[in-house]
């Protein structure tokens, strides 16, 4: 009647470890939104408490099974399903979809082809790794009574996350230290109640109410102690860039894949949302006569998720004596000559040119750089890219990594004049229609009715581009950079931005107005660079110094005016850019372009739609080939983490690790026997014999202190029932206390040997 | 070296043939006999602590006679005299000369009976005779007889009007250990055997003195490996170490064990030591070795206990890679 209470006492006990280790489970599934695209958590923890109680109160298989499928397909009806479950459509068809589902996918995990795997199908695959992870939990903490493995890896996994994406862990790493001293401490407790009941030494319950306090009460103080106390900064820079570097074998600073991810400028734009962590490393130091606006290039596909375009490059290494053969202007646009100088730090590093306004020149005597991470003075080129604007560095070695170092370049900066943008005809050269009015046919049409009606008041495109640029200011949409949705399945990132979430960021209001201005037959492009950055200073010759990090990397919005060329628009609130800052000239409190009137062109310069033509032949014909060398490094594309073939992967490898698990002992006795028999020989008796020691320790017969080899042997023959044990001890004291050779006694031994192996294993 | 050590294996059936005769008078008493032929193998000596009359005096009697050797016993008590022990010259008038007497020291075997009721003086007059197997009396130094082996008994020490072996005497013993009551059918058995003589009377030489010698000299070449050795070190450094030990077995108790594992193993036909040895003979040899601390002493601790808690502790080697 005791012990039957006693019993009872510990396995609330273990209900309350497992109930801690749910809660880690928890720490595992609560990141993966921020890191995924993967929404409806809350359905994914619900299964797995679902299946620990079934796993819990050990359901026989032949219940749990069905019990499990049908908790996991109305959790795949809670994510996917319409109607109420228990309508008429409702289970029933998520129950119809399943099988058809299931029936397709197997096929296709079975031919290999895992891309093809279904949303519904993998998400299926998810709750099926949940109910395994619950069981290995159950295992760990009812029958091997060890749970360290586990909470190393949870601690991993969120460190992990923590340092190379954007999910903040720094709560809980606190909350899974307390649950891991916890499950430890009461898992060890446990441990030693078992051992001094099975000798007997104790009969008394140590798991006193005292006791609890006791640890609860230790746990909480070096928790506080530990939260309180003052830390240490990081004593080593971000090591993340570094890291990406070696792994990758590219520079380049965080893109802008999918995903949360560190501010920064990337070159991977083709899925965009999320939020960000800002971060204030500095990228490059500018000099300056005003504060621009720093462009590395644009963008003019946009694919419903983010934006990409396929460089169509020129060289233009011959012409630097007079100028770079890119335009953004048309001749008779008013410009201003300036020099600019920039200092790259050396992380991330560029191999392209950021540079304000209209290029000129690049000073080569002041041009410094380093092909892979050597200083080097080998003759470089650039090409430019005449769709986007970039212009890339390479040198002879075209695979070579080449970072920018110090450059100085001529630029020039225009000033518009406004009545020459409300004039400008409604026809676009044909190139300029071809490649900057794309939209996908997905998107959705209310976003076309929505351009039409914010634009159908003005008749200029001059006042419609405003009229666009200033819709979001206008209507309530918020400035923010966290917990920004990122579009799911077929949703499209514009439409989520202006009729769902109506909060985001640059890229959220630079593609809204780039795609809205398309949708009204407008030319745009997406442009990326970085925001004039922080004044720290003036130069010796009076420049002005500023240091631009990280966080200032920014998109906006270039909107084409015939025989004016590409004009930026700033969309995003609180955002001014001051390319040409002459505010008393401006009008409707347009943020972005002071525009003058025009004067005579400073300089002779061919026609932007002359320059475009002899190119189409060539270098447009290759559109639809691979891309093109990008040079710098593609984000991290984390939605990938949560493929069918990870996720199968993952199911194999677990199911394999319970299984050798389990009979880890029998495997090692085989293997320990297969090892002697095949290797066996008289000069190896010593070493087998002290395998065989440890092989009973591991089974539970551990050589007790002070015990001898004699009164050992005759204990293990005792309990396996056998007299194999004392026989080898006899040789191996002849051998380790004799001090003699064993002779012939390996094959006389190898059958009592192979018995006792074989009484270990039964 | 290795090939003469096969060859120890015809002497064993000696050994038991004298345990046997012994047995032949005292009852029920294996263990005690074979302790005291280890310590006359290893050329030892044996304390034995009992009540008088459970047959002490008729064991080493025995002993003396299955070796056909010469017995000599001392009764002591408390006026004897250092020189009634090893000996003393007496003036010879029709000579003139000084002539030694031996005393009862000078035999092979000797009981000395009741050795904690004489004075210390007395006791410590055995003390050259056990470890140097000499004795000196007038300045001039005499070889004891060969083969030599001392049984010695007293009275346990909280009887009246005993005297405390001195510690640098105990040392000198191999073991010491209690013969005890026999049980009631051994005593049975006893009076069954002396009802019409006492078997003693008929008991026969087994073994030769000169057969003795050479069993203690093949005694000798029993294998001891490095780590039993060190197993010895470490029982009896832990004697040392132990807390209720206010003094520790001297590296004499480890020579002793060592002697007394080599002899135990050559009794059970095996010409090396085994730590199942060592460990079976240390409460013996070591328990009169070590002095408890007040402390200890106070608290019930008594040195058996220490030595059994020693040696359920230190750890047996059994090889470098195997795991306990």
């Amino acid at each position: 009647m005791k012990k039957a209470g006693k019993q009872q006492r510990s396995s609330i006990l273990h209900l309350f470890i497992y109930g801690l280790s749910f809660l880690l489970l928890w720490e595992w599934l609560r990141p993966i939104p921020t890191v995924t695209n993967t929404g409806h958590i809350h359905v994914f923890l619900w299964f797995a408490l679902f299946s620990s109680i079934l796993i819990y109160f050990r359901i026989s298989l032949f219940l749990s099974i069905p019990a499990l499928l049908a908790g996991s397909i109305y959790s795949l009806h809670s994510i996917f399903g319409e109607n109420p479950f228990f309508s008429r459509e409702g289970g029933l068809e998520t129950l119809q979809q399943f099988l058809a589902e299931a029936a397709s996918n197997i096929q296709l995990i079975f031919s290999w082809e895992l891309a093809g795997l279904t949303d519904f199908f993998r998400t299926f695959l998810l709750f099926l790794l949940l109910a395994l992870i619950c069981y290995l939990l159950y295992f760990w903490i009812f029958h091997t009574k060890k749970i360290f493995f586990f909470l190393l890896a949870t601690i991993i996994y969120i460190t992990v996350l923590d340092t190379f994406t954007a999910v903040d862990a720094s709560m809980a790493i606190i909350r899974i230290f307390v649950i891991s001293f916890f499950i430890m401490t009461l898992l060890h407790m446990l441990k030693i109640q078992t051992e001094e009941r099975a000798i007997r030494k104790k009969d008394k319950l140590i798991f006193s109410t005292a006791w609890m306090y006791t640890l609860i009460v230790m746990v909480l103080i070096a928790t506080s102690v530990g939260y309180a106390a003052p830390k240490f900064e990081p004593q080593w820079g971000d090591p993340v860039p570094t890291i990406k570097r070696l792994v990758t074998g590219q520079e380049g600073g965080w893109g802008s894949g999918s995903g949360s991810r560190r501010i920064g400028y990337g070159d991977n734009d083709e899925r965009l949302g999320g939020g960000f962590i800002q971060d204030d490393g500095i990228v490059f130091t500018a000099e300056t006569e005003e504060p621009v606006y720093w462009r590395g290039e644009s963008k003019n596909v946009y694919t419903g998720h983010g934006w990409t375009s396929e460089p169509m490059e020129a060289e233009s290494e011959s012409i630097f004596e007079n100028a770079v053969d890119y335009y953004m202007f048309h001749r008779n646009v008013q410009m201003e000559e300036q020099r600019v100088r920039i200092l790259m730090e050396h992380v991330p590093g560029y191999s392209h040119l950021f540079y304000p306004g209209q290029l000129i020149d690049v000073e080569r005597s002041t041009l410094e750089y380093e092909i892979d991470g050597r200083k080097a003075d080998d003759p470089l080129a650039f090409m430019t890219d005449i769709l986007s604007g970039k212009v890339r560095a390479e040198g002879p070695n075209p695979n070579a990594r080449i970072r920018l170092a110090e450059y100085t370049l001529t630029v020039q900066t225009p000033k518009y004049s406004l009545e020459k943008l409300k004039n400008v005809s409604p026809e676009d050269p044909e190139n300029i229609r071809n490649y900057f009015l794309q939209l996908p046919d997905t998107l959705p049409e209310r976003v076309i009715e929505l351009a039409e009606e914010i634009t159908a008041d003005y008749d200029n495109r001059y006042d419609k581009v405003v009229a666009v640029e200033q819709y979001f200011s206008r209507n309530g949409f918020e400035y923010r950079t966290e917990d920004v949705p990122i579009p799911e399945g077929g949703e499209d990132y514009v439409d989520q931005f202006l009729f769902e979430s109506q909060y985001g960021y640059c890229d959220n209001y630079s593609t809204a107005m780039a795609v809205l201005l398309r949708a009204v037959d407008i030319p745009t492009r997406w442009v990326k660079g970085f925001t004039e950055g922080e004044y720290v200073g003036n130069t010796d010759d009076g420049n002005r110094r500023y240091e631009i990090a990280n966080s200032n990397a920014h998109s906006w919005v270039e909107v084409y005016f015939p025989e004016v060329g590409w004009v930026p628009f700033e969309p995003t609130q609180g955002f001014n850019n001051r390319l040409d800052f002459e505010e008393a000239e401006r009008e409707q409190n347009h943020a972005v372009n002071t525009p003058v009137e025009s004067n005579e062109p400073e300089q002779e310069r061919p026609e932007l739609d002359d320059l475009m033509s002899p190119l189409e032949n060539d270098a447009f014909s290759d559109y639809e080939g691979p891309s093109g060398g990008a040079a710098f490094g593609t984000g991290t594309d984390t939605s990938g983490w949560l493929t069918a073939k990870t996720v199968i992967i993952s199911i194999v490898v677990l199911l394999m690790a319970v299984i050798v698990y389990r009979r880890q002992s029998r495997i090692q006795n085989r293997y320990f026997l297969l090892q002697y028999r095949l290797i066996g020989s008289d000069e190896r008796f010593g070493t087998a014999y002290r395998r065989l020691l440890r092989l009973l320790a591991n089974e539970g017969m551990p050589l007790e202190d002070g015990e001898t080899l004699r009164e050992y042997a005759t204990r293990v023959d005792r309990m396996l029932n056998s007299d194999a044990m004392t026989s080898l001890t006899k040789t191996y004291e002849k051998i380790y206390y004799g001090g003699r050779q064993a002779e012939g006694d390996w094959q006389k031994q190898k059958e009592q040997w192979e018995r006792l192996v074989n009484a270990l294993s039964s | 070296m290795r090939s003469s050590r096969e060859s120890t294996a015809v002497t064993e059936p000696h050994v038991y043939r004298m345990i046997e005769n012994v047995e032949k008078v005292v009852v029920g008493k294996r263990k005690e006999i074979e302790l005291s032929f280890i310590a006359l193998l290893s050329g030892g000596h044996v304390l034995l602590e009992d009540v008088p009359g459970v047959g002490k005096t008729m064991m080493v009697r025995a002993i003396a006679k299955s070796l056909g050797a010469q017995f000599k016993r001392i009764q002591f008590t408390p006026d004897l005299l250092p020189s009634d022990v090893t000996g003393v010259s007496v003036f010879n008038q029709k000579t003139m000369e000084f002539h030694f007497r031996p005393g009862p020291i000078m035999a092979n075997v000797v009981l000395a009976d009741e050795i904690n009721r004489t004075s210390p003086k007395t006791q410590a007059a055995l003390l050259e005779a056990l470890e140097e197997g000499s004795v000196t009396t007038d300045g001039e130094t005499r070889k004891l007889q060969e083969p030599f082996f001392v049984m010695a008994t007293q009275n346990p020490i909280e009887y009246g009007g005993t005297y405390p072996l001195p510690e640098a005497q105990l040392d000198r013993f191999l073991f010491k250990f209690k013969i005890g009551y026999p049980s009631k059918n051994e005593e049975l058995e006893v009076l069954n055997r002396v009802q019409k003589q006492h078997p003693i009377e008929q008991l026969a030489p087994v073994l030769t003195l000169e057969d003795l010698i050479n069993l203690q000299r093949k005694v000798l070449e029993v294998y001891v490996d490095e780590t039993v050795k060190q197993y010895i070190i470490n029982l009896v450094n832990a004697t040392r170490m132990h807390r209720s030990v206010y003094l520790g077995a001297s590296p004499r108790a480890s020579i002793a064990l060592m002697k007394a594992g080599q002899a135990y193993a050559f009794m059970q036909d095996r010409d090396f030591v085994v730590p199942d040895d060592i460990k079976y003979l240390a409460p013996f040899a070591l328990s009169h070795r070590i002095l408890l601390s007040s402390d200890a002493k106070l608290s019930d601790m008594t040195n058996e206990r220490v030595v059994s808690d020693i040696v359920a502790q230190v750890n047996v080697p059994v090889g470098k890679e195997a795991a306990r």
